[in-house]
């Protein structure tokens, strides 16, 4: 057979959202590849520009449907660094504790989407079962599963229900045991380890040079995590270890994984017992309030407007469950804010496809791309 | 032949048929009632028995395998049409069977159409030559297996040819590999059935159940041919883990990606009807066709009528289960890996169980002393 080109997208079981890798193929064996985003891009760094700080957050849960509260907390940051808020330290656990559930949710639906790819049925249906137990977590503090609109600028918008800390260590022991079966399970299996070992092979040296990060570095043996390397809100202040694998390939990635579904369980539980110690606000008690109108209607001559927000420049990069993600506000004194800029993991590591893909065969596509775990949502925003 | 089988049946029906028919039908009609004619409607009444059974068997096949797929997955399986969820398949047929067929512009129209009806028909064929019990012997044929795996080997020709007349890239890389898979997997099979005839003499699918009635089932013996069997069979009707031509994941659907509506239901159909067949030969060659297990001490029940038939149906049924059983629990093998497994390890496995079967005819070993 002779060369030829292969469209896997923008619709295609692979792709896990709306991108297109474009490969060229030598029979089955891969020599080219070619990802093209865009096809989800709608504009939500610009519709930022037209909405309030808090109306933000709605976007925010658009923007990856896997780890909505992740994306929330990393424009937050940011934005409240713009404006000067300080959030109360309850809040910043419950936000941890957000957090660290949402890591979770979003790498048991990517085990599902995973083990699916090459063609594992039977635990598609269990990861898919264990997010649910999570997605009803959230829904017991933040009404909704997916798209949640919880936090605000200087907090969140109400503390955890009565009894909630007690369910939540229930599901954590559950699942810990979870997690024991499904790697039980994968590495048990021949088949498996045949599929994922020495498949997908991205040094190190190369991950760095291509900005790949997240789990993916870490398979590669860089003990990178932003949470222990540049922290932000209590991760400081909690007891937990960065998961490194040297293998540097699928598999790799997927036991990197794995031990971050166990550490977050260790810090979903210390942020518990705090949260058990230490009642308080959930809710900055200042929070600047936006007064007056950004331009006066026209005609209105005696319309007086008034001060804004003090201005401010906001930086962030937290450790999403995809990688490193980064946002930046610019506080122009307006009622919106002046400019939003997303650094999206996903992007970047989906951008370096070339780098792993060539020189493996048509069957490894689904393992190696689903093993980056891929969510186009947050990719093209 | 009596009239508790199936052409014994058939042929009182035809009876009832034409005696009804003579008195009433005008005087043209009557040399069309004659007796050539009587006979003729009996193997017709056959032929509509077998392929209605066959094809009622595959689509309950689906339901079977959606239910326990579902268990194993930790969920119920289809639920709402029919008793838990039983005509399910019949809706979807329906509702597929009303699709308007859709052929992409630049596809060969000859081989488009023609790829998923011989696919169908040949699949269907091979039910008419597998007994199903002493009453059901639809093809009386002294190579009725030779038959039957012939025609399960036509398969291959007709994937390759709906894949390359699709013209899409997706079903040509599907059938290159269906091709590669079933030639590859055909040798350890055949040599699987290869020492099961060693140790009967015939290629006749009747008596190497009588065989196995009177000396005890060929699984026993014959462990390694059964599995070995049982695998290249999981290669040859394309199920997980082999299922590499369809592997959904990187294309699409495979080889029948551009076939849709009723298409679409055809083949899906015909996989599991050589599904069916797969199963029907593991129990026909290794598990005692359809002789209750230990039959020797249970007379009573398989002299019951109908009683083969139910035997039977419940060793496929089984059969088919663990069919299922390794597609939830086994992820899919890359296609250089495929390849590997079938020559360098089925081929080999299934030489030695042949030389096993050998050494046991030649130093009259066989048959074995009884066991129960």
């Amino acid at each position: 057979m002779s060369e030829m080109w292969i469209n896997m997208g923008p619709q295609h079981p692979m792709t896990h959202g709306l991108w297109n890798l474009r490969v060229k193929v030598d029979g089955e064996l891969v020599i080219d590849a070619v990802p093209e985003m865009g096809y989800l891009h709608r504009g939500i760094e610009k519709i930022c520009e037209y909405r309030q700080y808090n109306e933000v957050v709605t976007l925010m849960d658009r923007c990856c449907y896997v780890a909505g509260l992740a994306w929330e907390q990393l424009y937050l940051m940011a934005s409240e660094q713009a404006l000067g808020v300080e959030v109360p330290e309850r809040a910043e656990y419950i936000r941890v504790t957000c957090q660290e559930l949402q890591r979770l949710a979003s790498h048991l639906m990517w085990f599902a989407a995973f083990v699916m790819d090459i063609g594992l049925m039977a635990p598609f249906g269990y990861g898919m079962r264990d997010r649910d137990v999570i997605l009803d977590l959230f829904q017991s503090f933040t009404g909704a599963r997916m798209t949640y609109e919880y936090m605000r600028v200087g907090g969140v918008r109400n503390d955890f229900p009565v009894g909630f800390t007690d369910r939540a260590r229930g599901v954590m022991d559950w699942l810990e045991h979870r997690v024991d079966d499904y790697e039980d399970l994968c590495d048990r299996s021949d088949i498996f380890l045949k599929r994922c070992v020495d498949v997908g092979v991205l040094k190190a040296k190369d991950c760095i040079r291509t900005g790949i990060t997240g789990p993916m570095l870490r398979a590669a043996g860089v003990p990178r995590d932003l949470r222990r390397d540049r922290p932000y809100s209590v991760y400081p202040e909690l007891d937990f270890q960065v998961a490194v694998h040297d293998a540097a390939d699928v598999y790799g990635r997927y036991r990197v994984r794995m031990e971050e579904m166990r550490q977050s369980i260790r810090i979903v539980r210390q942020c518990l017992d705090h949260l058990d110690k230490r009642p308080g606000r959930v809710m900055a008690e200042k929070v600047p309030r936006f007064v007056g109108t950004p331009s006066p209607p026209p005609g209105s001559e005696s319309y007086i407007v008034r001060r804004g927000y003090p201005k401010g420049v906001g930086l962030s990069a937290m450790e999403e469950p995809h990688g490193e993600a980064m946002a930046y506000v610019v506080n122009e004194g307006g009622e919106q804010p002046y400019r939003v800029k997303f650094r999206s993991p996903v992007m970047v590591n989906i951008s370096a496809a070339r780098e792993y893909l060539v020189g493996y065969r048509v069957s490894d596509i689904p393992a190696i791309m689903g093993s980056v775990d891929i969510c186009v949502g947050e990719s093209d925003r | 032949m009596s009239s508790a089988t199936l052409f014994g049946f058939s042929s009182w029906l035809a009876a009832q048929m034409f005696g009804m028919l003579r008195p009433i039908a005008p005087a043209p009609m009557q040399p069309l009632l004659g007796a050539q004619a009587q006979s003729a409607t009996a193997y017709l009444l056959v032929g509509t028995f077998v392929f209605a059974t066959g094809l009622v068997n595959a689509i309950m096949l689906i339901w079977w395998e959606r239910k326990l797929l579902g268990r194993f997955m930790d969920r119920r399986g289809a639920m709402h049409v029919g008793y838990a969820g039983l005509l399910q398949n019949f809706a979807d047929g329906l509702k597929l069977f009303r699709k308007q067929p859709l052929m992409p512009r630049e596809a060969d129209p000859l081989g488009y159409w023609l790829a998923p009806t011989a696919y169908l028909a040949t699949s269907l064929m091979i039910v008419g030559f597998l007994p199903v019990s002493t009453g059901w012997v639809p093809g009386v044929a002294p190579l009725s297996l030779l038959m039957a795996l012939a025609l399960f080997s036509f398969a291959p020709f007709f994937i390759f040819i709906g894949a390359w007349s699709s013209n899409n890239k997706y079903s040509l890389i599907g059938g290159m590999r269906t091709a590669a898979q079933l030639v590859a997997y055909e040798v350890p099979l055949l040599f699987a059935v290869v020492s099961v005839v060693l140790l009967t003499g015939s290629f006749d699918l009747t008596t190497i159940v009588n065989t196995q009635i009177k000396e005890g089932w060929f699984a026993f013996p014959l462990i390694l041919g059964l599995v070995v069997f049982f695998v290249a069979m999981l290669a040859e009707v394309e199920r997980i883990p082999f299922d590499l031509p369809e592997a959904e994941a990187e294309l699409v659907e495979g080889w029948n990606t551009e076939y849709g509506g009723m298409l679409f239901a055809m083949t899906t159909l015909a996989d599991y009807v050589r599904g069916l067949v797969g199963s029907y030969l593991v129990v026909l060659l290794f598990l005692g066709g359809w002789w209750m297990p230990a039959g020797q001490f249970t007379n009573v029940v398989n002299g019951f009528p109908l009683a083969g038939i139910l035997w039977f149906q419940v060793k496929v049924y089984l059969v088919f289960a663990v069919f299922v059983w390794v597609r939830a629990s086994l992820p899919r093998v890359r296609t250089d890996q495929l390849l590997q497994i079938g020559w360098k390890r089925m081929v080999p496995l299934s030489l030695a169980n042949v030389l096993l079967a050998a050494v046991l005819v030649v130093t009259g070993w066989w048959p074995l002393p009884k066991m129960f």
